[in-house]
């Protein structure tokens, strides 16, 4: 192994993406404030947007954020059944689900967007997900593929 | 000789941008190329128009950075001294550049970026041997061999090219090209005897003679519902015109990095977004309107205005139209009512 | 015995009935105009056309290159099928399947009203991909085309090139389930001529197998290669039935959702969300990639659409008015296994 390839790996090691998290403003936030008072570790890469609701969440906010340069997209919202709204997250879900086949037929990574649902009592669950996310999106490397031609 | 396209380009490759045309993807396009044993010659017309080679798809008109809040810094275009060949292209398209430059250079506002990208252009054109079904230049003042517009004027002779210098540009570079040799009589006659070929070959005529005077005061006549009526209003006819040359500018803007350029791009009168208003209101509400304009565009403000017609007769847009929306049916209607109305006026 | 009937003869079949049907209409006063194809003056193309007398109705014709869907100039309603006195007209339509689909998909989003329309149905036998013939002939250029036997014949100065019919018709036509207008029974009133009572359509997507079964890296290289000439002309936004936004999202400047140049990335977005947005409404009738200039070929975008819409909602668009579009609905048990779960 050359030298340069040894200091790419550790620059791949030590880089960190940056993930934009839309979180429902019942369920989620409420959820990563509880995991934040209670003290647990989660990775320090998602910037948070609060929403009003995971139906809120228009599929171009992620698309935005990917062409933006954003590394990952988080959304979070209340459990199915759970919502603040009865059924904002339901309509959300449908989308999400069409969304994520689509983006990964055009060949954009799988893991770079990643739904989930954690409630305001399930601080330990939000980390832990975070904790996925992270992983998932730090394996795929630093988002290139809307890169623009500067 | 035909394979001395290569030594033009090892020769001038370095200081020029070569920009050819070569197949892409099934499509002919202008394109800068790299390889001169891509240059197809032999060729119809391409489907984008080489304006793009002058006015692009999206150009940047300067770049920006910023310090957060306000502009800091404005970045000015570096690449625009650099000289261009643009070499293989047919009459119509190097007189369309001739009519851009009318709109590019009309009154107080000079375009720079395009006009000194002209300046800094050498056309070296080929004449049309082949004219497509749909092509109507002699019919708007053109012709398959017409010359003017270019620096240097090739003639495909079939086994060797008849090269002219038209321009005085095209004279200097010639220089550059001792391995010509001198053209014979019979050459120049038989090169002769291709235009008058070409010329007669053209079998779409078009009669557009005083086409401004008809179309002037029939601005609300019905035809035009009846012309619009196919129309979907996509852009297919003026994206892919030579003459057209509107154009938006829309800013990037990057606020992750703190920089921004400003960008022009292609518009069209056929979207409705096109003419709107502030206020919500849209002069050219239906496509009624839009189809009006692109006529009276072409053919009765460009004869107000610049004193030509603002078609240079490619037949791309008969060609292309997704719906067959035909430009030669359009004219002939238009043409149509005149008659009538004199037939008026006599009884 | 199993008759083989000619592509040519088929059509003409069609073309008769279809006028027969068109002259009643417009002979009983059913309707006012009726929106049909005539022939191109060009080759390999064909112009859409609005008649309202019945001698002109010989005018309509029925071959392969009758690509455009016509229920485009629905909607938004041109202006000129409204009449400033009656108001709206009454419309015949020539539907092929997907004409029909498209007819029915938009009444569901009510943006027509059936009681206005009839539609002549036409069992379609398939619309040629003009678009891979023409790039196949290359630079030169057709001067005539036609149909004989079971091909399809080119000819232009000093050639004359077959292709083979079924090989060279859509991608989307290839596995069309739904040639005629699908009629159920509450739809008897609208339709004419030929219909075909359909209530669900059985699909395998073997055709998608292939690219499915590609890399992501794969996958994203053949998409930018395919999509990397759009010129953003949006003819195929312009042709789609579906697409009748007062304004679309690429025009929105308040905010600026997607840049409107044609660098790849803002390329990429637009036929992603464009596509998304036609998530189980598409009624696949390939008019998008028909009628783009440059020849981008959009049907395995259309086709995936399909495939999620169905698989996941069980839902084919066009077919029952009565069904309520995946994207307007949810239901509480959805599939739900994209979801990132703890391990």
């Amino acid at each position: 192994m050359t030298l340069q390839t040894k200091q790419e790996e550790k620059i791949n090691e030590e880089w960190e993406p940056k993930i934009i998290a839309f979180l429902c403003n019942w369920c989620s936030y409420a959820g990563a404030d509880l995991a934040g008072v209670s003290r647990i570790q989660y990775p320090p890469t998602i910037r948070v947007v609060r929403v009003p609701c995971s139906g809120r969440v228009n599929p171009y906010f992620i698309i935005k954020s990917l062409m933006d340069g954003w590394d990952g997209v988080v959304v979070s919202g209340c459990h199915p059944g759970d919502c603040h709204y009865l059924t904002g997250n339901l309509v959300a879900r449908r989308r999400f689900a069409i969304l994520k086949e689509l983006l990964e037929f055009f060949g954009i990574e799988p893991g770079r967007v990643n739904f989930m649902w954690a409630s305001a009592a399930e601080g330990e669950r939000f980390a832990t997900l975070i904790k996925k996310a992270t992983k998932i999106v730090k394996n795929l490397g630093p988002n290139k593929k809307f890169e623009k031609k500067w | 000789m035909k394979n001395e396209i290569g030594k033009l380009y090892i020769e001038l490759g370095e200081e020029y941008n070569f920009f050819a045309p070569i197949k892409e993807k099934g499509n002919l396009v202008f394109k800068k190329i790299l390889n001169p044993d891509d240059i197809i010659l032999d060729y119809f017309n391409s489907k984008v128009p080489p304006k793009e080679i002058l006015f692009p798809k999206t150009e940047v008109l300067f770049e920006y950075k910023t310090d957060g809040k306000e502009v800091t810094e404005i970045i000015e275009r570096k690449d625009l001294e650099e000289k261009n060949i643009i070499f293989g292209i047919r009459p119509c398209d190097a007189h369309a550049f001739v009519l851009m430059e009318n709109f590019f250079a009309f009154g107080d506002y000079q375009d720079e970026i395009f006009l000194k990208k002209r300046e800094n252009s050498i056309i070296i054109g080929v004449g049309c041997n082949n004219p497509k079904s749909t092509c109507f230049c002699t019919s708007v003042e053109g012709h398959p061999f017409q010359k003017d517009d270019m620096d240097i004027f090739l003639v495909d002779l079939g086994e060797k090219y008849l090269v002219e210098a038209i321009s005085e540009k095209g004279k200097n570079l010639m220089n550059k090209m001792p391995w010509l040799k001198n053209a014979t009589k019979k050459d120049v006659q038989k090169a002769a005897e291709l235009s008058k070929q070409a010329e007669e070959s053209i079998v779409t005529k078009l009669d557009l003679k005083d086409i401004e005077k008809v179309l002037d005061p029939n601005f609300d006549h019905p035809i035009w519902r009846e012309v619009s009526e196919i129309c979907i209003g996509c852009g297919t006819c003026s994206f892919l015109c030579p003459t057209c040359t509107c154009f938006d500018v829309i800013d990037d803007n990057d606020q992750y990095n703190n920089r921004g350029r400003r960008i022009r791009i292609w518009d069209t009168c056929q979207f409705c977004l096109y003419s709107l208003h502030t206020s919500g209101h849209n002069p050219r509400d239906s496509c009624i309107e839009r189809c009006r304009n692109r006529i009276l565009h072409k053919f009765c403000y460009y004869p107000e205005n610049y004193n030509t017609l603002g078609c240079v007769g490619c037949g791309r847009c008969i060609q292309l139209c997704p719906v067959n929306n035909d430009l030669r049916s359009i004219i002939e209607k238009i043409k149509k009512i005149d008659i009538k109305k004199e037939e008026k006026i006599s009884a | 015995m199993v008759m083989i009937m000619g592509i040519e003869a088929e059509n003409k079949e069609i073309e008769n009935s279809m006028r027969e049907t068109a002259r009643k209409l417009l002979k009983e006063k059913e309707v006012d105009v009726i929106i049909g194809y005539t022939k191109g003056t060009v080759p390999l193309s064909s112009a859409p056309i609005m008649i309202t007398k019945e001698e002109d109705v010989d005018k309509l014709i029925w071959n392969n290159l009758c690509y455009v869907n016509l229920a485009k100039y629905l909607v938004p309603k041109i202006p000129q099928l409204i009449d400033p006195e009656k108001g709206d007209l009454k419309v015949g339509i020539v539907s092929k399947g997907c004409v029909g689909r498209a007819l029915i998909h938009l009444s569901v989003e009510k943006q027509i009203d059936l009681e206005n329309i009839k539609m002549i149905g036409i069992p379609c036998n398939g619309i040629i991909n003009r678009k891979r013939i023409e790039k196949e002939i290359g630079e030169k250029e057709i001067l005539e085309f036609f149909t004989s036997e079971n091909d399809i014949i080119v000819k232009g100065k000093g050639f004359e090139q077959k292709f083979s019919y079924d090989e060279y018709i859509n991608e989307l036509c290839k596995v069309c389930k739904v040639k005629a207008p699908p009629t159920l029974a509450e739809l008897a009133e609208t339709c004419v001529g030929e219909c075909k009572e359909i209530s669900s359509v059985d699909d395998d997507f073997e055709d998608l197998i292939e690219f499915e079964s590609k890399s992501s890296e794969e996958k994203w290289e053949y998409i930018k290669d395919s999509l990397e000439t759009c010129t953003k002309c949006y003819a195929c936004r312009e042709a789609c039935p579906m697409c009748y936004c007062n304004l679309c999202f690429v025009d929105q400047n308040k905010p600026i959702w997607f840049g409107k140049t044609t660098d790849l990335s803002d390329i990429i977005v637009f036929h992603l969300v464009r596509s998304m947005h036609l998530a189980g409404r598409c009624v696949a009738c390939g008019a998008c990639s028909s009628v783009c200039p440059v020849g981008i070929d959009l049907n395995l975008i259309t086709r995936k659409l399909e495939k999620i819409v169905k698989e996941r909602f069980n839902f084919t668009s066009g077919i029952d008015p009565k069904k309520t579009p995946p994207m307007m609905d949810f239901r509480m048990d959805d599939a739900e296994e994209f979801m990132l779960e703890e391990d």
